[in-house]
């Protein structure tokens, strides 16, 4: 089971006031965040036209990492913090260990899709308190350990415990946009909206403790790459433990429509003077350009989110050809996108 | 004022265009003939040329500031002098970077900057200034590179001449004298720009692909003035280079400055370069003078070069460029003489200025290797580049000059080009039919007869009228208006107003599928990036799966910096349906039979075969040349040297 580290957990449920809860959201922000990297990384490495389940799959969760991301943003505006985003310290070394000693000891790197990464890493990092019995991993672990949903749910009570009615921020950073349903990303103005939202973070990513549906009654992601790794759908079953079972259709996979990426490319790795650097460096410079703009959009200029969407496509755009591209002096592999933190010139 | 004036900065370093190339080739847009190599890269008619995966990116990559120049004439090249030389020339943070694109296929000459902002901070990333360079399309392009452009595979340079507006000042620009200065001179908050790119790379050499040279500089504005060209004099290069197939020093922006006795030119965007990176190799002795007598040469291969007597002319100094072949890179070309004598800046009043190297075939004579324009007039239009929906007027601003001062009661005449002829399929043209341009006729209304007003202004009004798909494949037509003045120059020639006309369509409020198929699967076609890595713009019912995104992208207005780039081709009514599509999706086949307004096709009034004018043929070799498909431009080794 997927631990994070006490000291976190601790430090939630012994917060005497809300300002002792800012470093706390701001970690789950960089939690959220620290995600996607990884995610996004397989799903670029899946061939265009290619690998379809896969990567609607892997899209599906990270655009719910970012509704969560928002979502814990939002919850540290409310009580008054503010969201560092645009700084060295937010992004992660690849490979290394997620925020607040996520896993103990579970090193995600950027690495090409297979099933070997959906069930040692993406499963690991998604992993609930108590998975549901259809699932094949063991049941080891000892319920000492705390979850990312048991750290929300600290943060949540201690809302619940501390938190006036009306939260104390300024309203004006909450950020909703167009592209979530109102009912997953809406303002959170009061003690009763973030604890709602806490629990659309919890579920989503977990599901419940008897289902493996969230609220809108979609797999969690730790099902929905059980899925993957399995390559059958997780379908109702009424005969089934828990009343669901791998005996869905089929999930395709062709892992020769992977591009070998070299795992955990850094730029330094590329040769100076070639056009692969320059295109690596065009990445990282979206990269840095979209978590300086998620930044501004999150520290008093909320409308900003949508010019952040374009960004996003941007990098999208240029991680995808890096992808495709051979890797100089490395036969056999293509360039994997860095998702390191370099600030620009002029920046 | 315009770049030229003082305070202005220079800026240099390189510029990202990842433009999409499928769509260079006009008989791309015809679905019915469309193969899926016409996505790979190569050259050739079948198929997408060096880019065609772009993604029509603009941005600045390693540019910095170089040098200050002020009001008294002097120069600044280092931090210590202000806190802005030095730093670096960015684009937008937090907002997508900036787009290229061209008109139309048929109108492949003038791509346009859309979106583009510029930021510079200092060294601790505080914000100086940032502002929106507003769209502006090349114009003057010519030959640069003295090498042919054999690494990179494109000699030729342009320009982009520009306002910024939204200038936003931050709070550290108070420690730069330059821009407090500069701040101080500009009016509306707007400033002026001009950025020369060349040397860009369609090959995978020198680890510079998709990357050019850009210089730039960025000077005070003045209400009332052009938007998209300085209201300079202006030098025409009138020696032809056999190599080049035409002139070097085509086109460079000058400026006199009678109160501070100083001439300006900007060889920045005319400086022959010996390399993509703006090296200068050559060291010809390349003087500035005014001429006693009216020039009036114009280059030709018949006649190369014409001569001129130092009792003929006034110098006024040398270039002097030649200790540094960073010389063009960090000086921006642009060369001021300051501190004149009167009678030389009186000379100027109403003489040319030439730029002159002592001949080695005529001792003791002068070669004219540029000339100001004849009698020294100016006319241009500003917003050039247009695009006209059916029943939509725009009113074309021009300016006209004598000696650099506006000139009253000119008349300027405008005439359409007459119809080129469509191409059927061939040996030259493998893929499918090509459509002429130009008609019909009456697409465009205009009065071609205006004279200026007493500021050197007027206006032609241009409305659109209804015209039903004279490009069948291609939504509607490319309209070109030459316009002059009485006493053109044919040094440099008329210009022209560029219209796409789009073809008529009345909105359809409950689109299905058919009705919108057309255009979907040509943007599919030419815009390989956006089927591969977003969605099949072919396939409705991944269309429909990402209809959000897609609304957001189509919804946005044409200068928003998310506006899909390549629906600036579409009419408001043909976005406005693939809008209503996208908002209820109907895949099923319409029920009954479509009205085709192709019923009523305008028929090409000219033959197949039928001549083009000399302009049309040079524009279609210029396309050519743009497209890196030209049999080949030599490399001049010997500039100049033995006029």
């Amino acid at each position: 089971m997927l631990q994070i580290d006490s000291k976190y957990i601790e430090k939630a449920l012994t917060a005497n006031a809300l300002e002792e809860l800012y470093p706390l959201l701001q970690k789950a922000v960089e939690l959220e965040h620290s995600t996607i990297p990884p995610y996004l990384t397989a799903m670029f490495s899946l061939k265009p036209g290619t690998n379809l389940v896969q990567r609607q799959i892997i899209h599906s969760i990270v655009i719910e990492e970012m509704l969560h991301m928002t979502i814990a943003a939002n919850i540290l505006n409310a009580l008054g913090g503010k969201p560092a985003i645009d700084n060295s310290h937010f992004v992660p070394e690849y490979p290394g260990p997620l925020p607040m000693g996520i896993g103990n000891g579970l090193i995600v790197g950027l690495e090409k899709y297979s099933t070997d990464v959906v069930k040692n890493v993406f499963m690991e990092i998604e992993e609930p308190e108590n998975p549901l019995v259809f699932k094949s991993v063991s049941l080891a672990a000892l319920p000492t350990f705390s979850t990312i949903g048991q750290f929300y749910q600290a943060i949540q009570k201690k809302i619940d415990e501390l938190a006036p009615h009306d939260l104390p921020g300024d309203k004006s950073k909450q950020v909703t946009s167009s592209f979530f349903p109102a009912d997953e990303l809406f303002p959170i103005y009061t003690k009763q909206n973030a604890i709602d939202a806490i629990n659309i973070i919890i579920e989503q990513g977990e599901g419940t403790s008897t289902s493996p549906l969230d609220q809108e009654d979609e797999l969690a992601h730790y099902y929905r790459f059980e899925e993957l790794y399995k390559g059958k759908r997780l379908v109702k079953n009424d005969a089934a433990p828990n009343g669901y079972s791998f005996s869905g259709p089929d999930i395709p996979y062709t892992p020769e429509d992977v591009f070998p990426l070299f795992p955990n490319t850094k730029t330094s790795m590329l040769p100076a003077g070639g056009e692969e650097l320059n295109r690596m460096n065009e990445f990282n410079t979206s990269y840095y350009s979209l978590l300086s703009g998620l930044h501004a959009t999150f520290n008093g200029q909320p409308e900003n989110l949508d010019n952040t969407v374009g960004v996003m496509y941007d990098l999208k755009l240029t991680a995808q050809k890096l992808c495709a591209t051979p890797f100089p002096g490395k036969p056999g592999y293509t360039i994997g996108p860095s998702f390191e933190f370099i600030v620009p010139a002029g920046s | 004022m315009s770049y030229l004036h003082a305070p202005r900065l220079v800026f240099t370093g390189d510029f990202l265009s990842d433009v999409s190339t499928v769509n260079n080739d006009t008989a791309h847009y015809n679905n019915a003939t469309f193969q899926p190599n016409f996505q790979e890269p190569g050259q050739g008619a079948t198929n997408g040329w060096w880019n065609p995966e772009g993604g029509a990116v603009f941005d600045f990559q390693n540019c910095s500031v170089r040098q200050l120049f002020l009001p008294d004439g002097s120069t600044q090249t280092s931090q210590s002098e202000d806190i802005i030389i030095g730093q670096a020339v960015v684009g937008a943070e937090g907002r997508p970077t900036g787009k290229m694109v061209d008109l139309d296929p048929d109108a492949q000459m003038y791509s346009a900057l859309w979106c583009v902002q510029l930021r510079i901070c200092d060294a601790k990333g505080n914000l100086l200034f940032k502002g929106d360079i507003n769209t502006t399309s090349f114009r003057d392009i010519q030959m640069r590179q003295t090498d042919g452009g054999k690494s990179n595979g494109q000699p030729l340079g342009a320009t982009w001449t520009s306002v910024i507006t939204n200038v936003e000042w931050g709070k550290v620009a108070e420690q730069s004298a330059f821009l407090k200065t500069l701040r101080a001179t500009t009016q509306s908050n707007t400033l002026a720009i001009n950025m020369n790119p060349f040397g860009y790379y369609y090959n995978h050499n020198d680890g510079r692909f998709s990357l050019g040279r850009i210089i730039g500089s960025i000077g005070p504005y003045f209400e009332g003035e052009p938007l998209t060209f300085a209201p300079a004099r202006r030098l025409y290069g009138i020696n032809y280079t056999p190599s080049a197939r035409g002139t070097y020093f085509s086109t460079s922006n000058f400026l006199v400055e009678p109160d501070s006795k100083r001439v300006s030119v900007d060889f920045g965007s005319s400086f022959p370069v010996a390399d993509s990176i703006g090296t200068i190799s050559y060291k010809q002795d390349l003087r500035l003078a005014v001429s006693k007598v009216p020039q009036t040469g114009v280059a030709s291969r018949q006649t190369p070069t014409f001569y001129i007597s130092p009792n003929d002319f006034t110098e006024i100094g040398a270039l002097d460029y030649q200790s540094d072949p960073n010389w063009l890179n960090q000086t921006g070309g642009i060369v001021s003489f300051n501190d004149l004598p009167d009678a030389t800046i009186s000379a100027l009043d109403n003489n040319q200025l030439i730029l002159v190297t002592p001949s080695t075939s005529l001792p003791g004579q002068y070669a004219i290797i540029a000339r100001e324009a004849i009698d020294g007039l100016v006319a241009r239009a500003d917003n050039f580049i247009l695009r006209l929906d059916y029943g939509q007027s725009v009113d074309v601003d021009f300016y006209t000059y004598q000696w650099g001062k506006p000139l009253a009661n000119t008349g300027i005449t405008a005439t359409l080009q007459p119809p080129t002829p469509d191409t059927p399929v061939g040996p030259q043209n493998p893929i499918s039919e090509l459509y002429g341009n130009n008609f019909p006729v009456d697409g465009l209304s205009f009065n071609g007869q205006v004279s200026s007003n007493p500021q050197g202004k007027a206006q032609i009004r241009l409305t659109g009228n209804a015209i039903y798909s004279p490009r069948v494949y291609i939504d509607g037509q490319i309209y070109s208006i030459d316009y002059q003045t009485a006493n053109t120059d044919p040094a440099f020639g008329p210009e022209q107003v560029v219209v796409h006309l789009r073809d008529y369509f009345e909105e359809i409020a409950n689109p299905v599928w058919d009705d919108i198929s057309e255009m979907m699967i040509q943007y599919s076609n030419l815009y390989p990036i956006m089927s591969k890595y977003v969605v099949n713009l072919a396939d409705p019912l991944a269309l429909a799966e990402k209809k959000n995104i897609l609304i957001f992208a189509f919804s946005r207005g044409m200068n928003d910096t998310m506006h899909m780039p390549v629906t600036r081709d579409l009419s408001t009514a043909k976005r406005n349906t693939i809008l209503n599509w996208l908002n209820n999706p109907q895949v099923a086949p319409k029920p009954v039979v479509r009205a085709e307004a192709r019923e009523t096709k305008a028929v090409n009034p000219v033959a197949p075969g039928t001549p083009l004018t000399d302009r049309q043929t040079r524009y279609r070799e210029a396309v050519k040349a743009k497209n890196g498909s030209f049999p080949g431009f030599s490399a001049s080794d010997d500039l100049f040297e033995n006029l």
